[in-house]
């Protein structure tokens, strides 16, 4: 099933920066309909109010950190089915398998480019 | 027993002389640490500056960037109508030119997103500067703790920045202001006829 250009994306980072460029690339993608919050808390309750087809996520922030939202997303009976794309600077293995453990859908690391983006998108949603 | 008694208060009294000579040394270098300790918040706000200056311009540059994507698309659009009416007007050599313009934006629009994807440096750079700020952190409460274990004083030399340090830090903070002195230097320059 391909991703449903309509759906909400929710994107997480506590970098503006960060948000802006995720948001710009998924608008090129197709996706315009995106949301943002700064850290994993505020996705946390944005996603428990709202529906969301697919959240974008740093793992380093405040507050709560990418993989600590992940868990609860996991954890949620309402959210346990989103897909969950983590993008973050941690290429460290074990950082890899913490995600995967913890049930990310796929994981990006950063620098990244446009096409990883869309490449990820679409074996997440095929 | 007298032996071992001669012994130890022998080992003893060399412990106190290094005891007595450390102390020394510390109290000798108490300035450079009072100072050192003191340069590192300035430090760590620099660095601080250093990242939100990044984060300032690469929003300017999102900012531009995610214009010239608008116009573009707007343009596209544009492009296309007109293409349409041409080749219902069996114009077909003025849509094939048009075609053309249209695949070259296409291809500016590619470079458009790799420039904003290009544009995370200040993501990466950002969280670096945050780790260095955390050591710096960490390095001063060190230091701190060094002197309040060893009652080090504050003294004159201490209050000035000292060295190399000191020298760099100070430029940095002139810096901070002068930045915003463009308009003085265009009245000077403007004394002697620049206009």
């Amino acid at each position: 099933m391909p991703a449903d250009a309509n759906m909400k994306i929710l994107v997480v980072d506590d970098m503006v920066t960060m948000r802006r460029i995720v948001k710009n690339i998924l608008k090129q993608l197709g996706f315009a309909n995106v949301d943002e919050a700064e850290n994993g808390q505020e996705a946390l309750q944005k996603l428990r109010i709202d529906t969301y087809g697919f959240v974008v996520s740093d793992w380093n922030m405040p507050v709560m950190t990418g993989i600590d939202m992940l868990r609860a997303i996991r954890a949620d009976e309402k959210l346990k089915t989103t897909p969950v794309l983590m993008v973050t600077a941690e290429a460290q293995q074990s950082n890899l398998i913490e995600a995967v453990q913890a049930g990310v859908s796929n994981y990006i690391v950063k620098p990244f480019t446009a096409e990883t983006l869309q490449e990820k998108i679409a074996k997440i949603f095929k | 027993m007298h032996n071992q008694e001669h012994k130890l208060y022998e080992e003893l009294g060399a412990l106190a002389r290094f005891v007595d000579s450390a102390m020394k040394a510390i109290s000798a270098a108490s300035p450079q640490i009072m100072s050192s300790s003191s340069q590192l918040p300035a430090a760590a706000s620099h660095l601080s500056d250093l990242s939100k200056m990044t984060e300032d311009g690469t929003l300017e540059v999102m900012r531009l960037t995610e214009m010239i994507q608008d116009h573009h698309g707007q343009i596209a659009k544009d492009l296309s109508a007109v293409g349409e009416i041409l080749r219902a007007m069996d114009c077909a050599t003025l849509a094939g030119r048009l075609g053309n313009v249209t695949s070259v934006l296409a291809q500016n629009g590619k470079c458009l997103t790799e420039i904003m994807t290009a544009l995370s440096f200040q993501d990466l750079v950002a969280q670096r500067v945050k780790k260095l700020v955390a050591i710096l952190d960490d390095v001063q409460g060190k230091l701190m703790e060094l002197v309040v274990v060893f009652g080090l004083q504050e003294s004159s030399e201490a209050t000035h920045d000292t060295g190399t340090a000191g020298y760099i830090l100070k430029q940095l903070e002139e810096s901070k202001t002068t930045a915003m002195k463009q308009k003085v230097a265009d009245d000077i320059l403007a004394q002697f006829g620049f206009k």
